[in-house]
């Protein structure tokens, strides 16, 4: 008898915390906002604070006109993220924004939310296929970024150039347009001048990762141990790239540029570690795909891309950051 | 008669945990639902007809989908029949805003306009005072609301029958495994297997996005196949070796995951045919397909094990695996069926993903052996064999169902999600200690 009280107390905790929840959730999002309606939101991991900040503006700017917004952290599970926006759809969403996890098997997803005609937009990963429909695609400018980032190597090498490796992460499409803008940066670099040549000697996949990017560096430093500038496409692998030179002694010799603007690459950045960075505005997206959202519900008309410049972050400008030690 | 209600709650514990949780979602999810059918667009049309007289003009506003579009048929015929005047505009918002400029030029003298629960939020219309000045007067409308749990609406019910469909047809598999006192760590990995093969040999052999129904069944049956080939080399380890079946079946998740990205060379395969979704997104007799398939797995599994003697078996097995020998039963034959059993299971779950999404991919499945053993486990089956039910696994899956979806309809943020699910297996497992007696 006893134990049988004690699950009956179980049970009524338990519905009790779901209660409870679930009204300081409508309480937060404020008493007018559930008359507009609700944005569903499947980002592809809030465990990376890129899109926790992308999610945060999204909310607050959807707050500002009355909306009210789902979250999901799909976990880059796209069968997971399939669900997320089964839900959206049985609450009447009036819109959906996604950071696709799979290019093609997100498909037969988008066409559910446009079978049920709920507008579709995507946030920092864009999806390419022909027989979907979506609003508007909001992404950094990845291509721009990766000229910006070749700037910088010319910048950093100055008058002897020499030659430079590329860590990759070929698999996502938003890398390697960064790459390709890098490339053609450098290309006509060495078009327009004379002396100050940069070579392009070593194209290696760095697995977006810390311990790839070190790995990959590691070999690279064997293969071309005369290397002058390495342009990593993400923070963790510049990162990992700055620790294999460490190992070796040589980063003084070698010129590092990343991508993103993670706190701990600023940080490097500004110990001079790493040159620069082109950083991403996750906070722009947020606001820029709300932005969307609105305007394509007043009936006006939405550019079907929306890319954010990337600004070039380097030691001046992490010295003035007020967000850094 | 304490003691009667006692057993009454301890015996059909999870249902009743199951029917309370759908009570307390239905509570917590009551609110305005639209009325967008058919009927709901004629009794509106009669309404706006007594309003206004005849040659009146009214602009009909719906988005573009099969939903709105048979909405906005019967609402136009209605009101045709009254002799009203009738516009229409069936799209995005910003068509309507161009329809609203041309009626703003002209001097049609435009009464209401008549929109569905979706259009009627559009903040064009919330602005059309200060954008559209002439048209200031207009109305906008849509067919009142009316109060419902959205937990209880048949497409939410459908929707949470529809995302078990998976993880209840591999538990089936898993009930009996667990029953004979083993457990499959592999069926994860054997999702993405299935799934691979089925995919690669449609792109491969089976004309890729021409494919026929013939080259679609031929890759599912071998997406299946393998997977209960892997299922009878466990069942072979298990048996012949005497390896405990958590190694044995936790090896062949690597294995099977490592095949599985090697035959898809890291990609997913995408190349099938259109109609290969039939059986993840389509549906038959108002049920989805996955959910008809899942019914009658359960219906075949529920009588396999309670009516017939290889039922009867699986429990001895379970319960005394000595005895059961002794009394004459072909153990080794029983274990090996439930391991085959399993993968194959296994293998057609996959292709229910493969078919949802369709395409093959080496990531799917990811974590689902722990998920399909929480809905085994909170479904009254015991980890140490013997006792279990069919129907009780079914009953678990749907647990976690619901769990998942009440969760994400209260808006509850995912990272409790998963204390609170974490916290529901844990509150199963006590029930099934308080059944069995004192907690040691």
């Amino acid at each position: 008898m006893n134990r049988l009280s004690l699950f009956i107390a179980f049970l009524t905790l338990a519905a009790l915390g779901c209660n409870s929840s679930s009204t300081t959730e409508s309480n937060g999002g404020g008493g007018k906002a559930s008359a507009r309606g609700t944005i569903g939101v499947s980002l592809l991991t809030l465990q990376n604070p890129f899109f926790q900040v992308i999610a945060d503006n999204i909310t607050t700017e959807a707050a500002k006109h009355g909306y009210d917004v789902i979250v999901h952290s799909a976990d880059e599970d796209v069968v997971k993220q399939d669900k997320h926006v089964q839900d959206f759809i049985v609450d009447e969403a009036v819109a959906i924004v996604l950071s696709p996890c799979k290019a093609k098997a997100i498909g037969p997803t988008i066409e559910a939310a446009n079978n049920a005609g709920i507008p579709l937009f995507t946030v920092d990963i864009p999806c390419r296929l022909d027989n979907v429909e979506i609003v508007s695609q909001i992404a950094s400018d990845n291509y721009g970024g990766g000229v910006q980032a070749a700037e910088g190597m010319i910048r950093a090498l100055g008058e002897a150039g020499g030659k430079v490796a590329i860590l990759h992460f070929a698999q996502a499409e938003s890398c390697q347009l960064r790459v390709e803008g890098f490339q053609d940066g450098i290309k006509q670099h060495n078009e327009s001048q004379v002396g100050g040549q940069i070579e392009i000697v070593s194209i290696q996949e760095g697995g977006g990762a810390k311990d790839r990017g070190l790995k990959a560096t590691e070999d690279l430093l064997q293969s071309n141990p005369d290397i002058v500038g390495i342009f990593a496409i993400n923070d963790p692998s510049v990162l990992g790239a700055l620790a294999a030179l460490e190992k070796a002694n040589k980063s003084d010799q070698v010129v590092l540029i990343g991508f993103d603007g993670q706190p701990d690459a600023k940080q490097a950045i500004k110990e001079g570690k790493v040159f620069g960075d082109p950083v991403q505005f996750p906070d722009k997206m947020g606001v820029e795909v709300v932005k969307a959202i609105i305007a394509h519900l007043k009936g006006e008309e939405v550019p079907a891309e929306n890319l954010i410049p990337t600004e070039f972050y380097d030691q001046a400008a992490a010295s003035a950051d007020p967000n850094l030690p | 008669m304490f003691s009667k209600l006692r057993q009454l709650a301890l015996d059909y514990g999870t249902v009743v945990a199951l029917l309370l949780m759908c009570v307390i979602l239905s509570i917590l999810t009551l609110k305005d639902q639209p009325q967008k059918d058919e009927s709901a667009a004629e009794r509106f049309g009669k309404r706006i007809a007594r309003r206004y007289d005849k040659g009146d003009l009214v602009l009909i506003v719906v988005g573009d989908s099969a939903e709105d579009r048979a909405f906005e048929a019967r609402l136009r015929e209605t009101l045709q029949a009254a002799q009203l005047k009738v516009e229409t505009v069936v799209g995005a918002p910003s068509d309507a805003r161009n329809k609203l400029v041309d009626l703003q030029a002209s001097e049609a003298p435009l009464k209401m306009i008549a929109a569905n629960y979706r259009t009627v939020s559009w903040l064009l219309f919330s602005d059309l005072a200060t954008d559209f000045p002439r048209l200031k007067e207009v109305k906008v409308e849509a067919p009142p609301a009316y109060r419902w749990p959205t937990f209880l609406k048949a497409s939410n019910l459908l929707n949470v029958a529809n995302q078990i469909a998976v993880i209840a047809i591999i538990a089936v598999g898993m009930t009996i495994v667990i029953i004979t006192g083993g457990i499959d760590l592999s069926v994860g990995s054997l999702i993405a297997l299935s799934s691979v093969v089925a995919a690669y040999y449609i792109r491969e052999y089976g004309g890729g996005y021409e494919a026929n129904v013939t080259q679609l069944c031929i890759g599912s049956f071998l997406g299946i196949l393998v997977c209960a080939l892997i299922g009878a080399f466990s069942g072979a380890m298990v048996i012949g070796m005497d390896i405990p079946p958590f190694i044995v079946t936790l090896a062949m998740m690597m294995v099977a995951k490592g095949m599985a990205f090697i035959v898809a060379d890291n990609e997913s395969i995408p190349e099938v045919a259109d109609r290969f979704t039939w059986l993840g997104r389509e549906a038959s007799f108002g049920l989805p397909n996955a959910v008809l398939l899942m019914l009658g797995t359960y219906f075949v599994a529920h009588v396999t094990l309670s009516r017939t003697v290889l039922g009867r078996h699986i429990y001895a097995v379970g319960d005394n695996q000595q005895a059961a020998w002794l009394s004459g039963i072909r153990v080794r034959r029983v274990l090996m069926f439930t391991y085959i059993v399993c993968g194959m299971l296994a293998g057609v779950g996959g292709i229910v993903v493969a078919s949802t999404h369709k395409s093959g991919d080496p990531n799917y499945g990811v974590m689902y052996e722990l998920y399909v053993i929480a809905a085994v486990v909170v479904g009254g089956t015991s980890l140490s064999g013997g006792r279990g039910t069919i129907l009780g696994t079914l009953v678990g899956a749907l647990i976690i169902g619901v769990i998942n979806n009440g969760m994400n309809l209260l808006k509850i943020d995912a990272f409790v999600q998963n204390v609170i699910l974490g916290l529901v297996i844990l509150g199963s497992v006590m029930l099934d200690k308080l059944k069995g007696g004192p907690i040691k």
